[in-house]
C-alpha cells in the first residue's frame, strides 16, 4: 500500500512541476487585429492624413464634464490605473519605478501606474519575442526596437494614434513643432502609432579626441587634415611621449574598428556610419561601394597600418583595453561617443587634474580630398505605443500627451526646483550640490527615458559634464550634419533588405579588414565591388533611393 | 550463459498476458507517466512548430500564427542554400566539430586511463579536481583569457614567443588561427569534466579481473590495453555516438566572443549567421532561423543514424 501511495505521489508530482512552466501566467492577447488587408493606400503626401486628423481633433470630456487639456491631472475619475511595459535604469543601483521625478509625474497624472519593467540590458532580448507572439500584457508599451520596417504596426499591434489628438494637445503641438519627426513618424497608412523619446542629434556625438599633454609636448596643434595626422602619429610613435624612459611603448592612436569609417570616412566624402547617403541633388549611393573614394579610404588605412600607425590587433580592440592604454598613459589619440571624453577617458589620466590642459579634449574632424564632418544621430529616440489590448486607450493616450508635456520634460532635464536644481537670480538655472552628484541624480530619476518619452536636452546635459567639455561640444556641433533619415520600409522592401542585406554586410565588414590588413591586395577592390553587385546590392540600392524619394516627399509636401 | 538466462527471461515473459504484465509492473508504469508527459509536451508538441520553416511568421500573431502564417514553402530553404555564404558557413561548422572531435574525444579517454593509474588518492583527487575547473568558467570569461593571453601586444603566449626570439603573432585576426584556438582552448576546458563518464566506467571493472591479470602476470600497458580499454568501449562508442549528433551545432556563443570580421573565413558558422540574418535583424526572422535550425537537425540525425548503424557492424555495440 506505501510503494501505491508513495508512486502515486511521486508521479503527481513530477507531473505538476514538468507543468508549472506552462502556466499561463498572462492573460491570452486578443488576437490582433490583421490592418495589412484594410491599409489605405500611401498618399503623395503622407502627412496630409494626420494634418487633417489634427485639424479635426476635438477634446472629449469625461462622465464629470472634465476635459484634459494639456495639463495635470489626466482624469478626474479616482480609482483608474494603466500598465506600462518599460525597461529598467542603466544604471544598476537605480529604481527608476521609485525615482521622486517618476512619482511625482505619475502622481501628478491622476492615475495609478502599474510598471512592468524589464532589465535594461535584455530589453530587447525579452521584449520582441513578447511582441512577436502577442503576449505583451500592458496597455502602454516601450518598443524594443524602432519599427523602421512597420512589423508591430502591420501585425496590428498597437493603436493608431490619429484617432485620439483630440486627447493629446502637447503631442499634436509637438508634431506640429517638428515637421521632419512628424514625417518620420508617419506610417505608410498615414496614421502615427508612436509617441517617442527624443535624443539630441547634434550635441555629445562620437568624435576625435587628443590628449592634450601629449600634444604639447609634440608641439602641435590638433591636426585637421589627413597629412597632419598621420605626421601626429609618427611623431608619437618615434617619441616618449610618456617620459618613461621607453620610446616603444607608445601607441600613437587606440581606435575600436566600429569606429574607423566615423573617423576617416569623412575626409574622403563618405559616410559610412549611415552605408547609404544622399547628395544634395538627391542622388542616393552606397558608400561602401564607392569605386573611388571608398577604395582611397582603404588605400590610406593600409598605409597606416604597415606603418604601424595602425595596430595590428584593432579588429579585437575593445574600450576596457583603450580605457587600460590612457590609465597608462600609453596613448594620445582616441575616437568614441562624446560623453567618454571626461566622463571615461580623461578622468582616468594619472595627470587629469580637471582641466582641459590635463585631458583627453574633441577636436574639428579630418579632412582629405573633402571636408570633414562628424555624423549625428537619428533625433527619434524611444518609441511608446499604446497596445490594441489596452483597457482604456483615451486615457494612455491622455497619460503618454502628459507624459511628454513641457511640463514633464522640465522635470526630466532638471528635476525637481530646490531639490536637484535652483533658479539663480539671472532666471538660469543649475543643479544643486546634491544635483551635481551624478549617482544621486540618477537614483533622483533625471532623464527616465527608460519609462516615458523624454527629451534630451542640451542645456541640462552643459550642466553635467566638465565645463571644458561642454565648451568642447559647443565648437563641434558646426561639424555634425545630419544621418541617413529615419524612414518607414514596406513588407516588399523589408523583404529583399534582409534578404540581401546581411550577405552585403558580410562582404563588406570582411573585405574591409582583409584590404585595410593586406591579406587581400587593393587591386582587387574592383572585383570586390562586383562582387557586392552579384550581392543584389543594386537592388537594395534602388529601394533605399525609392524610400529616400518618400522621405523627401513626406517632408516637403 | 547470461544469454541463455535472457532467452529464458523473456520465454516466460512472453507467455504472460498483457494484463498482468501492466498490472505486475503497474507502479513502474505509474512512474514512468510524467516522464510520457514531459518528452510529449516539451519535446514532441514542440516539434509540430517546425512548420513555421515553411511559412512566414506572422509577429504578433502568437501561438496560433506558428500554424496560421503564410505558406511559403521552401522560400527560407533557398535563401540559406542560395546565399553565397552557404558552402563556407557549412565547411566552417562542420571543421570545428570535425577537429573538436578529433582532438577533444580522446584526450578525456586518455586523462581518465591515466588518472585511474594514480595510486595515491590524494593525489588522484587533487589532479581530477584541478581538471575539472576549467568547465566551470564562464564562455566570456575563457573567450576574455583567450584574448588577453594571445594578445600580440602583452599576451603571455607572444611573450614567450618573443622571449624564443620568434615574432609576436596576431592570433585573433588570422584565419589560419582560429581552428586551432577554438578547438584547443575547448578542450582544455571540457577534457577534466568529460573524462568523468570514463573514470566511472574504468572504476566499474570488477577488481577480480585486475586481480586475475596481475595473478597471470600481465603488466600495467598489458592491463590498460587487453582489460580497461575493451571493457570501456560500449561507454565510448555510445559517447562517440551521440558527440556526432551534434557535428552541425558548434557553440554560439564562443564563437561569437571569439570572431571578429578579420577571420570570418574560417570563423563564421551557421549559427553566428543565423544570429546575423535571423535574429539580430529587425524584424527577427523566426522563420529563417527555424529553417537553418531544422537543416542541421536533419544533418545531425542523419550523422548519428549513419554511425550507429556503422557501429552495430563493426562492433556490434549501438544506440538502438
Amino acid at each position: 500500500m506505501k510503494k501505491k501511495i508513495l508512486s502515486m505521489l511521486l508521479a503527481t508530482s513530477m507531473v505538476a512541476a514538468a507543468l508549472t512552466g506552462c502556466g499561463g501566467g498572462q492573460t491570452p492577447a486578443q488576437a490582433p487585429a490583421d490592418t495589412t488587408q484594410t491599409e489605405a493606400p500611401a498618399t503623395e503626401n503622407k502627412t496630409e492624413k494626420v494634418d487633417a486628423d489634427i485639424e479635426q481633433a476635438q477634446a472629449v470630456a469625461e462622465d464629470s464634464g472634465y476635459v484634459y487639456e494639456g495639463t495635470a491631472p489626466i482624469t478626474q475619475e479616482a480609482g483608474k490605473s494603466i500598465k506600462i511595459l518599460a525597461e529598467t535604469s542603466n544604471y544598476t543601483n537605480v529604481d527608476i519605478a521609485n525615482a521622486e521625478i517618476v512619482k511625482k509625474v505619475v502622481a501628478d497624472s491622476g492615475v495609478a501606474v502599474d510598471w512592468q519593467l524589464v532589465d535594461y540590458n535584455n530589453y530587447q532580448d525579452t521584449v520582441t519575442p513578447m511582441l512577436s507572439t502577442g503576449q505583451a500584457d500592458a496597455d502602454i508599451i516601450l518598443l524594443p526596437d524602432q519599427d523602421t520596417n512597420q512589423v508591430y504596426i502591420k501585425s496590428g499591434l498597437f493603436q493608431p494614434l490619429n484617432q485620439y489628438f483630440g486627447s493629446m494637445p502637447n503631442f499634436t503641438k509637438w508634431l506640429h513643432d517638428n515637421p521632419v519627426m512628424k514625417a518620420e513618424l508617419t506610417a505608410e497608412d498615414g496614421n502615427i502609432y508612436y509617441v517617442p523619446g527624443t535624443n539630441v542629434g547634434k550635441d555629445y556625438q562620437p568624435c576625435l579626441m587628443y590628449n592634450v599633454v601629449w600634444l604639447e609636448k609634440a608641439g602641435m596643434k590638433a591636426p585637421e587634415t589627413l597629412d597632419d595626422f598621420v605626421a601626429l602619429l609618427q611623431y608619437y610613435k618615434d617619441n616618449d611621449m610618456n617620459d618613461n624612459g621607453d620610446k616603444n611603448d607608445e601607441i600613437p592612436m587606440s581606435i575600436m574598428a566600429d569606429f574607423l569609417p566615423y573617423m576617416f570616412g569623412p575626409a574622403f566624402g563618405l559616410d559610412l556610419v549611415s552605408g547609404f547617403q544622399a547628395d544634395a541633388d538627391g542622388n542616393v549611393t552606397y558608400a561602401y561601394a564607392d569605386s573611388e573614394n571608398y577604395k582611397k579610404y582603404l588605400e590610406f588605412l593600409n598605409g597606416l597600418y604597415k606603418d604601424g600607425l595602425l595596430e595590428v590587433e584593432y579588429t579585437s580592440l575593445d574600450r576596457d583595453k583603450v580605457i587600460e592604454r590612457i590609465s597608462n598613459d600609453l596613448t594620445g589619440v582616441a575616437y568614441d561617443f562624446s560623453w567618454a571624453m571626461s566622463m571615461m577617458y580623461s578622468n582616468v589620466l594619472p595627470y587629469y587634474d580637471g582641466t582641459a590642459d590635463k585631458a583627453f579634449v574633441g577636436a574639428a574632424p579630418l579632412s582629405g580630398d573633402s571636408k570633414g564632418f562628424y555624423v549625428g544621430r537619428v533625433e527619434l529616440g524611444n518609441m511608446f505605443a499604446i497596445s490594441t489590448n489596452a483597457q482604456d486607450p483615451e486615457l494612455c493616450a491622455k497619460f503618454l500627451d502628459y507624459a511628454m508635456s513641457d511640463a514633464c520634460q522640465e522635470l526630466y532635464q532638471w528635476g525637481i526646483e530646490g531639490e536637484s536644481y535652483q533658479v539663480n537670480a539671472d532666471g538660469s538655472r543649475e543643479f544643486t550640490e546634491k544635483g551635481k552628484d551624478n549617482d544621486w541624480l540618477q537614483q533622483f530619476g533625471i532623464n527616465p527615458s527608460f519609462v516615458f518619452p523624454a527629451q534630451q536636452s542640451v542645456a541640462s546635459t552643459d550642466v553635467l559634464v566638465a565645463d571644458w567639455h561642454a565648451k568642447s561640444n559647443a565648437d563641434l556641433r558646426q561639424y555634425v550634419v545630419d544621418p541617413w533619415p529615419f524612414i518607414y520600409s514596406t513588407d516588399a522592401e523589408t523583404d529583399t533588405i534582409n534578404t540581401y542585406m546581411t550577405d552585403i554586410q558580410t562582404k563588406v565588414d570582411e573585405s574591409a579588414a582583409a584590404f585595410i590588413t593586406g591579406t587581400r591586395p587593393m587591386t582587387e577592390f574592383d572585383a570586390y565591388i562586383g562582387e557586392l553587385d552579384a550581392l543584389h546590392l543594386p537592388e537594395v540600392l534602388e529601394i533605399r533611393k525609392q524610400q529616400y524619394a518618400r522621405y523627401k516627399k513626406a517632408l516637403n509636401g | 550463459m547470461a544469454r541463455n538466462d535472457k532467452k529464458k527471461s523473456a520465454y516466460v515473459e512472453k507467455k504472460l498476458p498483457l494484463r498482468t504484465l501492466i498490472y505486475r509492473d503497474r507502479y513502474l508504469l505509474i512512474m514512468m507517466v510524467p516522464v510520457i508527459i514531459f518528452f510529449a509536451i516539451f519535446c514532441y508538441f514542440p516539434m509540430t512548430g517546425l512548420i513555421m520553416a515553411f511559412n512566414r511568421y506572422k509577429i504578433g500573431s502568437g501561438l496560433l500564427g506558428v500554424y496560421n502564417s503564410p505558406f511559403v514553402g521552401t522560400k527560407w530553404f533557398s535563401q540559406f542554400f542560395g546565399s553565397v555564404y552557404f558552402y563556407r558557413l557549412v565547411r566552417n561548422t562542420f571543421l570545428l566539430q570535425f577537429w573538436s572531435l578529433i582532438i577533444g574525444f580522446p584526450i578525456p579517454i586518455l586523462f581518465a586511463v591515466a588518472v585511474t593509474q594514480i595510486r595515491r588518492k590524494p593525489i588522484q583527487k587533487t589532479v581530477q579536481v584541478t581538471t575539472y575547473l576549467p568547465y566551470f568558467i564562464s564562455t566570456v570569461v575563457v573567450c576574455g583569457m583567450i584574448n588577453n593571453f594571445l594578445s600580440p601586444s602583452g599576451g603571455i603566449i607572444n611573450q614567450m614567443l618573443n622571449k624564443l626570439g620568434i615574432e609576436s603573432i596576431n592570433f585573433m585576426n588570422l584565419p589560419q588561427w582560429f581552428r586551432p584556438i577554438y578547438v584547443i582552448s575547448g578542450s582544455w576546458q571540457s577534457f577534466g569534466f568529460n573524462s568523468i563518464i570514463f573514470v566511472a566506467a574504468i572504476m566499474g571493472i570488477s577488481p577480480d579481473l585486475h586481480e586475475a591479470m596481475r595473478v597471470d602476470g600481465a603488466n600495467r600497458r598489458q592491463i590498460i590495453w587487453h582489460l580497461i580499454l575493451p571493457s570501456i568501449r560500449p561507454t565510448i562508442i555510445l559517447l562517440l555516438i551521440m558527440t556526432l549528433g551534434s557535428m552541425m551545432s558548434v557553440g554560439f556563443e564562443k564563437v561569437y566572443l571569439l570572431y571578429n570580421t578579420a577571420v570570418y573565413e574560417t570563423a563564421d558558422v551557421i549559427q553566428t549567421y543565423v544570429y546575423r540574418q535571423g535574429i539580430g535583424s529587425s524584424p527577427p526572422n523566426y522563420s529563417f532561423a527555424t529553417a537553418v535550425g531544422l537543416f542541421n537537425s536533419v544533418i545531425n540525425f542523419a550523422i548519428v543514424f549513419v554511425a550507429n548503424r556503422i557501429s552495430r557492424r563493426v562492433t556490434d555495440t549501438a544506440i538502438w
